[in-house]
C-alpha cells in the first residue's frame, strides 16, 4: 500500500542543507577553532611560554580536577536537571577520606611515594562511596519528596559543606600521598604535560562518554531530558534512571574529591569551593542545553579545556599584566557570551 | 465485527481530586476491529486511554486481555503484553533519532559483554526501524535522523508506525490526526486500516468525525466520564453522532458489563 | 574581621544542620555566678576554635560561666538573633564578648546590652562607635603582612640593590583581612625591602585547589621566582601542595598565614619558610579577664584599644612559641 504518492508526503529534506546546518551547529568544531585561536593569542601574549610543557601540564591538571564534575553534570543537565552539590561533594568526600586515614588509621603525611599508594586507593574508594551516597540523597529528594533538582541539590550542597567543615574543623587533613601521581610523565627523556592523575581523569571521561553515546544508559538519559512522558510511556522507569544519573554525578564528584586529595596531599573542606559553577559553565560552553536533551562528551571535554585555557592564559600573560579582578570579569563575560551564543543557536535551530 | 474480544475494561472509574474523569466506563475491543472513541473535550477519553495503557491506575474496575484479568502497575507491563499506545501530543522524544524512538525501551544491544553492559547495535536498529515502519505503510526519512528535524506529519507517522509495528494485540491512538493536513491525515487512516488488516484491535480517538465515520467499525461516545452510546458505525450519521456527543440526542445508558 | 569568605559559602542548609550553639560552661555551683557570653564569628572555623580554647581556659581560671555562641556562617543576618537572644538571658553584672560580624548592624544590640548593665568587650572586629565598650582587642593584620615581608627577605638572603621576584596568593578582592595583610606587606617592601618585587597576584576564590593551580602557573611563568606569600590558610595549603608536588620544597621561600597544626608540621619539613600566626586565644583571654576585673572591682583597662601582634613562626622558633601559637582545637 506504500504507493509513491504516500511516500512523497514524508519526503526527506535536502541532505546538503542538513549537512551544512549540522556542521555549523557542531559545537566541537567551534570549540576546536576557539582553542587554536586562544592558544595562539596566549602564546603571543605570554612571550612564547604558554605552550610549553610545564604550563600545558598545569592547564591539564586543572582540567582534570574539573572534568569529572563536568561529565557528571552533563548527564544531569541532559536529563533536564542540575546538580549544585558537586563542588561540596568534592570537599566532603576528600575530608571524610582524610579524616578516616589521618584520624582513624593514624597515618600522616610522612608516608609518601609507593608506600602511600594503598592509602591513596583506599581514599579513592571512600571518596567514591561518599559521592554515591550524596547522589542517592539527591535522587531521594527529587524522586520521593518531589523537590525540584535545583533546590534539592542546593540543600545537599549546604549540608555537605557543613558536614565537611564540622569534620575537618575548617583545616586541611594532611595525610599519606604519592606526589608522583601528579607529576608529568617522562617518556624517553621527553616530558609530557600528562600526569597519572590526568590520565585517570581522561580514561574515566572516555569510558563514561562511551556509555553516554553508545549504551542504553545514555539513550535513556537523552530521552528523559527530551520527553519524560514519552520515556515513561515507552516502559522505562524514570525514577530509577534519575537515581542512576544523580548517583553517577555524585560518584564522579567523589572521584574528583580523590583527585583533589592527591593534588593537595590533604582532604580539604575548601577543595571543592565554587566548583559546581565552573562545572555548569563548562557544560554550557561545551554545548549542552540547560533545557535538557542536548550535549556531547567531546564538547564538554573541549568546553572545560577552553574555560581553563582562558583562566590559565590570562594568568600567564606578560604583554599586559591582567589583574586578578579583571581576570574574573573576563571569565564571567566569556561564560555569559557562551550561554548567549548557545541560546541564539537554539532559537535558530528550532522550528 | 471481526474476531474474539481481545481487550475489555469493565466499570472503570478514575478521579483527579474532585474531578470525576471516568465514571463506570466499560468497553470491549475485538481483534481486527476499529473502535472510535469520541466525546467532548474533558469527556475522559485521554484518561481512559491512560488507564488502558497502564500509565494511570484506575480507582475501580477490571481489565481483561484475551479473557484473562490484568492489572498494569506501569506502562511497561501493558507494552510487554502487546498493548501499544500513542499518547495525545507527546509521542516521541524530539532529540532522539527515528530509530532510537522506535526502539526506545526495546533496544537491540550488541553481542557479548558489551551487550550485557547495554551497548547498542545502532546499525541494526536503524535498519530494522526503517524496515518495520515501511512494513506498516510509512515511508520514513533516514531513520538515523533526529525527530526534531522532521515535519509534524512525519513525526506523527513515525509515532503511529512505532505503535503499529510493536503492537501484538491492541493499539490505542489518542487523537493521532490532530494538527495534520488532509493528506497526512488520510495516510494515518490508511495505517489504521493496515493495522486492522493485521488483526489488531484498534481504538481510535478523534474530533474529526468524518474520519471516525470513515474508518471505524463501532463508535463509543463518552460524556462526563460515562459511556452514553456504544453502537456499530453504520447506525450513525454525522448529525446523529454530533447530537450524541453534545447530548442534544437522548441516549440510553448501555449495560455496564 | 576574619576568614569570612570561606565560611560565608556555607549555606543556609548548613546553618540548619549545625544548630551552631556550643556551650562550654563550668559546672554550675553558686547561685550568683558571673556569666560571660561570647558571641563569635563562625562555628568550626579554626581561628574561632582556637579563640574558644583561650576563652574556656580563662573563664575556668576566673571562676565564671562561659556561654559560647555563634552560627555556622560568618554573617550579621544570623548573628543578630543570637546576640538578641543572649542579651535577654544576661543581666546586670554579666559580661558579653562580641565579635561583630558587621560593625554597623551590631551597633544597636551592642549598646542595648550595655544599657542593661552588661559589660561589653569587642574582639577581633568592632562596632562603629566604641563609647559603650569596655575594651576592644584585635590582632594586627598589617603587622602580619610586614612580618611576612621580613620573613621572605630573610629567607632569600636579602641584599640591598638586588631584586627578588615575589608573588602573592590572595583569596578575593573583598576579603578584608587579605587587604590589610597585603597593605602591610607592601608598606614593608616600600620602606625596608624595595628589592622584593611583587610580580603577580591571583585569587584562589576560597578554593585550595585553585590556590595550588595559581602557584603551579607562577612556578613556570617566573623561573627566577624567589618567594611566595600565601595570604591565608587556603592559599597556604594550596601553595604548600604545589611546592611539594613539583619537588621545589626549600628552593622557593614560602610564607603562609594561620598556624594550622598540619601546616606548623610543614615548617619542620621546610615546606614553609615561615607561618604568620595570630593569637586568637590571647585575644579571648584578655577580653574575659578584663570584663571580670571590671565587674568585680570596677577596674578599667589602661588602654581601650589593644592590639595583639602577629608572630612569624619559623624552624628556629622555640618549642614553647610554636606550642603557644599553633591553633588548638581542644
Ligand atoms: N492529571 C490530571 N489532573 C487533574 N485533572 C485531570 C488530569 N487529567 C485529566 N483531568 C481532568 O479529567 C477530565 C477528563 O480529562 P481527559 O481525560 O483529558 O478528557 P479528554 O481527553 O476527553 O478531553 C477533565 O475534566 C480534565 O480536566
Ligand atoms: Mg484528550
Amino acid at each position: 500500500m506504500t504507493d509513491s504518492k504516500q511516500a512523497s508526503a514524508f519526503k526527506e529534506q535536502s541532505p546538503l542543507r542538513a549537512k551544512i546546518s549540522s556542521l555549523l551547529s557542531n559545537q566541537s568544531v567551534v570549540l576546536l577553532i576557539t582553542l587554536v585561536v586562544l592558544g595562539t593569542f596566549f602564546q603571543w601574549g605570554s612571550d612564547g611560554i604558554f605552550l610549553q610543557t610545564g604550563l600545558l601540564g598545569t592547564v591539564l591538571d586543572e582540567w582534570g580536577s574539573y572534568i569529572l564534575l563536568a561529565v557528571g553534570q552533563l548527564f544531569v543537565v541532559i536529563t533536564g536537571g542540575i546538580d549544585l552539590s558537586v563542588g561540596s561533594t568534592v570537599s566532603l568526600s576528600s575530608v571524610v577520606a582524610g579524616w578516616f586515614v589521618v584520624q582513624q588509621l593514624k597515618v600522616g603525611p610522612e608516608v609518601t611515594g609507593a608506600d602511600a599508594l594503598p592509602y591513596v586507593l583506599l581514599i579513592a574508594g571512600i571518596c567514591l562511596v561518599v559521592g554515591l551516597l550524596v547522589g542517592l540523597l539527591n535522587a531521594f529528594l527529587i524522586n520521593k519528596l518531589k523537590i525540584v533538582p535545583f533546590i534539592a541539590t542546593l540543600a545537599t550542597m549546604g549540608a555537605s559543606n557543613g558536614i565537611a567543615v564540622m569534620i575537618s574543623v575548617g583545616m586541611p587533613l594532611q595525610g599519606p600521598n604519592d606526589w608522583e601521581l601528579g607529576a608529568p610523565w617522562n617518556i624517553g627523556g621527553i616530558e609530557l604535560p600528562i600526569s597519572t592523575m590526568v590520565f585517570c581523569a581522561m580514561f574515566i571521561t572516555t569510558i563514561v562518554g562511551l556509555f553516554l553515546h553508545k549504551s542504553r544508559f545514555g539513550l535513556y538519559t537523552y530521552s528523559l531530558g527530551s520527553n519524560a512522558f514519552a520515556t515513561r510511556g515507552a516502559g522505562i522507569s524514570v525514577e530509577k534512571h534519575i537515581t542512576k544519573v544523580y548517583m553517577l554525578s555524585g560518584g564522579l564528584a567523589g572521584l574528583a574529591g580523590a583527585y583533589s586529595y592527591v593534588r593537595l596531599g590533604a582532604g580539604s573542606n575548601t577543595s571543592g569551593m565554587g566548583m559546581e559553577l565552573y562545572a555548569i559553565a563548562a557544560v554550557v560552553i561545551g554545548g549542552a542545553s540547560l533545557m535538557g536533551g542536548v550535549g556531547r562528551i567531546v564538547g564538554i571535554a573541549l568546553g572545560t579545556l577552553v574555560l581553563f585555557v582562558v583562566q590559565s592564559g590570562l594568568l600567564t600573560m606578560t604583554v599586559v599584566q591582567v589583574s586578578p579582578d579583571l581576570k574574573q570579569v573576563i571569565v564571567a563575560i566569556l561564560i555569559a557570551a557562551a550561554v548567549a551564543v548557545q541560546t541564539l543557536q537554539n532559537k535558530n535551530g528550532r522550528k | 465485527m471481526s474476531g474474539e474480544v481481545v481487550y475489555e475494561i469493565k466499570n472503570a472509574s478514575k478521579r483527579y481530586g474532585s474531578v470525576i474523569a471516568l465514571d463506570g466506563a466499560s468497553l470491549k475491543i475485538h481483534a481486527g476491529e476499529v473502535v472510535g472513541l469520541v466525546g467532548d473535550n474533558g469527556a475522559g477519553k485521554s484518561t481512559l486511554v491512560k488507564v488502558l495503557s497502564g500509565a494511570h491506575q484506575p480507582d475501580g474496575g477490571q481489565m481483561f486481555l484475551d479473557g484473562k484479568e490484568v492489572r498494569w502497575d506501569s506502562p511497561r507491563q501493558a507494552l510487554e503484553s502487546g498493548v501499544e499506545t500513542l499518547y495525545q501530543d507527546s509521542g516521541l522524544a524530539p532529540h532522539l533519532t527515528v530509530s532510537q524512538n522506535v526502539f526506545l525501551g526495546r533496544e537491540i544491544t550488541v553481542g557479548g559483554i558489551l551487550g550485557k553492559l547495554g551497548f547498542l547495535n545502532k546499525k541494526k536498529m536503524n535498519h530494522d526501524a526503517h524496515r518495520d515502519l515501511e512494513a506498516v505503510g510509512i515511508a520514513v526519512p533516514a531513520s538515523s535522523r533526529a525527530v526534531s528535524q522532521l515535519s509534524g506529519g512525519q513525526r506523527q507517522a513515525v509515532a503511529i508506525g512505532r505503535a503499529v509495528a510493536w503492537a501484538k494485540k491492541v493499539i490505542i491512538l489518542d487523537e493521532p490526526t490532530n494538527h495534520l493536513g488532509a493528506r497526512q491525515a488520510n495516510e494515518v487512516l490508511n495505517i489504521i486500516r493496515n493495522a486492522k488488516a493485521k488483526g489488531l484491535g484498534v481504538i481510535f480517538i478523534s474530533h474529526t468525525l468524518p474520519h471516525v465515520l470513515e474508518v471505524t467499525d463501532r463508535i463509543v461516545v463518552l460524556r462526563l466520564g460515562r459511556i452514553v452510546k456504544d453502537a456499530p458505525t453504520s447506525e450513525f450519521t454525522g448529525d446523529t453522532l454530533i447530537g450524541t456527543i453534545t447530548g442534544t440526542i437522548q441516549t440510553i445508558k448501555v449495560e455496564g458489563d | 574581621m576574619k576568614r569570612s569568605t570561606r565560611v560565608l559559602a556555607v549555606t543556609a542548609a548548613a546553618a540548619l544542620a549545625l544548630t551552631g550553639v556550643a556551650t562550654a560552661a563550668t559546672p554550675a555551683t553558686a547561685a550568683k555566678k558571673i556569666k560571660i557570653a561570647f558571641v563569635m564569628g563562625a562555628v568550626n572555623d579554626p581561628f574561632f576554635n582556637a579563640m574558644k580554647v583561650g576563652a574556656v581556659a580563662e573563664a575556668k581560671a576566673q571562676g565564671v560561666d562561659l556561654l559560647w555562641k555563634g552560627d555556622a556562617q560568618y554573617s550579621a543576618a544570623t548573628q543578630l538573633p543570637i546576640v538578641k537572644n543572649v542579651i535577654a538571658t544576661l543581666g546586670k553584672g554579666d559580661g558579653l564578648v562580641l565579635i561583630p560580624t558587621d560593625g554597623a548592624a551590631l551597633q544597636a544590640s551592642n549598646d542595648q546590652a550595655a544599657a542593661k548593665g552588661i559589660v561589653v568587650a569587642n574582639v577581633d572586629t568592632q562596632v562603629g562607635n566604641l563609647s559603650k565598650v569596655l575594651i576592644q582587642i584585635t590582632g594586627n593584620n598589617e603587622d602580619g603582612g610586614a612580618k611576612a615581608a621580613a620573613a621572605i627577605a630573610k629567607a632569600v638572603g636579602y641584599k640591598a640593590g638586588s631584586t627578588y621576584e615575589v608573588v602573592i596568593g590572595l583569596t578575593s578582592a573583598t576579603a578584608t583581612t587579605n587587604v590589610a595583610r597585603l597593605e602591610g606587606f607592601k608598606a614593608a617592601v616600600a620602606s625596608t625591602y624595595p628589592g622584593l618585587k611583587v610580580v603577580d597576584t591571583a585569587y584562589s576564590e576560597s578554593n585550595s585547589q585553585k590556590a595550588a593551580t595559581n602557584v603551579d602557573t607562577w612556578l613556570t611563568k617566573y623561573p627566577n621566582l624567589k618567594g611566595i606569600f600565601a595570604i591565608d590558610g587556603t592559599n597556604a595549603s594550596g601553595a604548600a601542595a604545589a611546592l611539594q608536588s613539583k619537588g621545589l620544597v626549600g628552593k622557593i621561600a614560602l610564607v603562609g598565614y594561620d598556624a594550622y597544626p598540619a601546616n606548623v608540621d610543614l615548617i619542620k619539613k621546610g615546606v614553609f619558610t615561615a607561618l604568620i600566626a595570630q593569637d586568637p586565644a590571647a585575644e579571648a583571654r584578655l577580653a574575659v579577664k578584663t570584663i571580670v576585673a571590671n565587674i568585680k572591682k570596677g577596674t578599667k583597662p589602661a588602654k581601650k584599644n589593644v592590639t595583639i601582634a602577629n608572630v612569624a613562626l619559623t624552624s628556629s622558633s622555640s618549642a614553647a612559641d610554636i606550642a603557644k601559637y599553633t591553633y588548638k582545637t581542644k
